[in-house]
């Protein structure tokens, strides 16, 4: 109302100031001053709306008639003459005006176009930066709502067990009758036809909501219909509405692409992982069998001195030790990935951990030299058969990776809980592979060859303390060795001595 | 004198009892556990025979069977516990002669060896005439019988019963066969030598569905039966 009155005022004082300025020039040629005030009505028509240039065309007549036609004062309409006048003014603010007009329409959609591209190029460039897995489709429909202000932007997807996924990203959350959708999809699933003046390949199909009228258009991959897109809040274009629906198509489309490409590498890691672990265990099984069967036969040979007969006996015993220990780990790795460890947790102090943890290395431990620094006068709450498994299976690391020099074990406790350290003056381990040594059957790089072992051990190690919501890691010591440490959070107390 | 047997493995248990073994049945056996050590070793006194496990840890096992070929012609018998075919297949063709796969039984190395040893004994192929059982091949005059019946074979056919009857008891992998009698342009070509086998067999064997001659290595090769 304001802008009417705005333009209304403008447009006469326009017609105002072309009378003062014409009676100030003292003209009195009524052609030129016809021509002017036709100047000013073109004016006006130019940047003003219709009803703006046919007020200005009755003015200006009229302030010719009143100031500049004789009789000068009056109005006179009875001339035929202001007829002509008027009638010219008229139309030349009619033409002038829709011409106008339709050029700013074309201008205003040109933006409107401009703008939806821009906003379009937006989202094809967030839709290409997201990586999400895990909800890739909510964040797809939060992208169009945020590009496009609208409120309601939910996709459906036909689930293959009947019914529809829905993944909404606006502001507010539509609840759609399945019927609705349905009936919205079978529509879009049929032929399709493209319209060039609407841009758009049809089946859009507007529903009443709780959010207000909302409008359905179908997601297609090529020709095929594999969802439905809502949109509400802002009236979208249809055309736009397709060119979103496609971009979120080629989303979902690259989505699934990258789900399918994720799970290929891991299928291909699974099964490098599992010949790695075949290969492991083969040797690691047929080489303690073998051993035993040839002693075997030694023992049966009646020419050998009894001091052979002994050192044939101890290789088969160690052996089947060797073989009983793969089965155990074996057995510890099904557990851990079937999740059935379970913890106990009692009191203990630090020094039993170690002993305990030095005792199911022994074999591996041999005669080697064990250095402790273990705390035996605070009582900790942890499961004490996984933390000293845990603790042996990184003795046991130190021994064969390092199998000269001393090895440091220290054991303390303090206000998070227990704490264990395995330090080794072996090579170290290298920076790169720090994350993967506790990977099931990874072996470092550098001792693949030269060490044998199934690579369970840091996995064990780790799935143990995992049940009891511990942690282990292993980084290089200041020393040069290899430094492997435990966390385990547990109550500690100090154990007053009985008297 | 006793024959010398070189055992190379990395696995202190398996030196431990099968150096027993073999000492028990006459051999004279020393150990290395390392590539290069066994490579010294032959390089110092060369043994008569090489039992070489595959998998070592400073040198890969086939990489030793090639050394050990060069300008040698000791037989190679290899230990394989990965139970890998491409590993046999890859040593065999490298220059090893025989392979058991871990866990063998103790008689099956010990009957390996033997045979390594007598055909290293045997010396050089044998020439002009070569009999297996009531087989008998002339190889000069390009003649087959078995008995009295004389047996009628292609050239081709012909070159592949002499080329497996020259190295009796020995394993010959695809690769070395199809090389030997194709060239090497063909060794990627398994099915040539299946298809010719298989006519070679029709001709020669009593019985081609239980060959007594030329007998299967699966996925390995073929080795010509000994006596």
């Amino acid at each position: 109302m304001w802008r009417q009155i705005r333009y209304a005022a403008g447009s006469l004082a326009a017609v105002a100031v072309g009378t003062v300025l014409l009676e100030a020039a003292g003209t009195t040629n009524p052609t030129t001053i016809a021509l002017a005030y036709l100047l000013v009505v073109l004016f006006v028509a130019a940047i003003a709306e219709l009803w703006t240039a046919l007020l200005t065309s009755v003015a200006a007549m009229l302030c010719f008639n009143f100031f500049f036609l004789p009789p000068i004062g009056t109005l006179t309409l009875a001339d035929p003459h202001n007829w002509i006048v008027l009638f010219a003014f008229l139309v030349v603010g009619v033409v002038a005006s829709q011409l106008s007009s339709s050029a700013r329409a074309r201008a205003k959609d040109a933006m409107d176009r401009r703008h939806e591209l821009t906003r379009l190029f937006d989202l094809t460039r967030d839709i290409l930066l997201t990586t999400e897995r895990e909800g890739a489709l909510e964040a797809i429909a939060r992208h169009v709502a945020r590009r496009f202000e609208l409120d309601v932007v939910s996709i459906f997807i036909p689930s293959p067990s009947g019914g529809w996924q829905i993944h909404h990203g606006g502001a507010t959350a539509p609840d759609l009758a399945d019927a609705d959708l349905n009936e919205a999809f079978a529509s879009a699933t049929g032929a399709i036809e493209f319209d060039a003046r609407t841009r758009t390949y049809g089946g859009h199909r507007e529903v009443a909501s709780a959010a207000g009228t909302l409008t359905l258009a179908p997601i297609r991959i090529g020709t095929r219909a594999i969802g439905l897109l809502a949109t509400g809040g802002r009236a979208l274009e249809s055309g736009a509405r397709d060119a979103v629906a496609g971009i979120v198509a080629i989303a979902l489309e690259r989505s699934q692409f990258l789900e399918d490409r994720r799970s290929a590498e891991l299928s291909r890691q699974r099964a490098e992982l599992s010949s790695a672990l075949l290969a492991s265990l083969s040797h690691d099984l047929r080489t303690p069998l073998t051993a035993i069967r040839t002693a075997i036969v030694n023992l049966d040979t009646a020419a050998l001195p009894e001091e052979q007969r002994r050192e044939q006996r101890r290789v088969a015993s160690d052996q089947l030790v060797r073989l009983t220990r793969l089965f155990d780990e074996i057995l510890d790795m099904a557990k851990i990935e079937a999740g059935a460890v379970e913890p106990h947790r009692a009191w203990v102090t630090p020094a039993e951990i170690v002993e305990a943890g030095i005792s199911h290395a022994a074999s591996s431990l041999g005669s080697r030299q064990v250095e402790i620094d273990a705390v035996d006068d605070v009582g900790v709450e942890i499961d004490p058969r996984l933390t000293s498994s845990a603790l042996g299976q990184l003795l046991e690391n130190a021994a064969h990776y390092a199998p000269t020099g001393s090895i440091r074990v220290r054991a303390w406790t303090d206000g998070d809980g227990l704490h264990l350290e395995v330090r080794d003056s072996g090579p170290g381990l290298q920076q790169a592979e720090l994350e993967r040594l506790f990977e099931p059957f990874y072996r470092g790089q550098a001792v693949r060859q030269r060490v044998s072992g199934t690579g369970m051990g840091l996995a064990i190690a780790r799935g143990l303390l995992a049940a009891e919501g511990g942690r282990v890691w292993g980084e290089n010591d200041a020393s040069g060795g290899a430094r492997f440490s435990i966390a385990v959070p547990a109550p500690s107390r100090h154990l007053a001595p009985v008297e | 004198m006793a024959p010398r047997i070189l055992i190379v493995d990395d696995e202190p248990s398996i030196l431990a009892t099968m150096a027993p073994l073999l000492r028990a049945r006459g051999y004279d056996v020393s150990t290395a556990t390392a590539g290069h050590a066994a490579l010294d070793a032959v390089d110092r006194q060369p043994p008569e025979l090489v039992i070489l496990d595959l998998g070592l840890p400073d040198l890969d096992g086939v990489e030793v069977c090639r050394r050990l070929r060069e300008g040698r012609a000791i037989p190679i018998i290899v230990l394989s516990a990965r139970g890998g075919e491409r590993d046999k297949v890859a040593a065999l063709d490298a220059g090893a002669d025989d392979y058991v796969t871990k866990p063998f039984g103790a008689e099956e190395l010990l009957a390996r060896v033997r045979a390594a040893l007598r055909r290293a004994d045997g010396g050089a192929a044998p020439a002009g005439l070569i009999n297996r059982g009531d087989l008998v091949i002339d190889v000069d005059r390009r003649r087959v019988s078995r008995g009295m019946e004389e047996i009628r074979l292609t050239p081709k056919e012909f070159e592949l019963l002499v080329f497996l009857a020259q190295h009796p008891g020995r394993v010959l992998t695809h690769r070395t066969i199809l090389k030997a009698i194709w060239g090497a342009n063909a060794v990627d070509q398994p099915e040539h030598l299946r298809v010719l086998i298989n006519a070679l067999r029709r001709k020669l064997e009593p019985n081609p569905a239980q060959p007594r001659y030329v007998l299967t290595e699966p996925w390995v090769g073929y080795r010509f039966a000994e006596d």
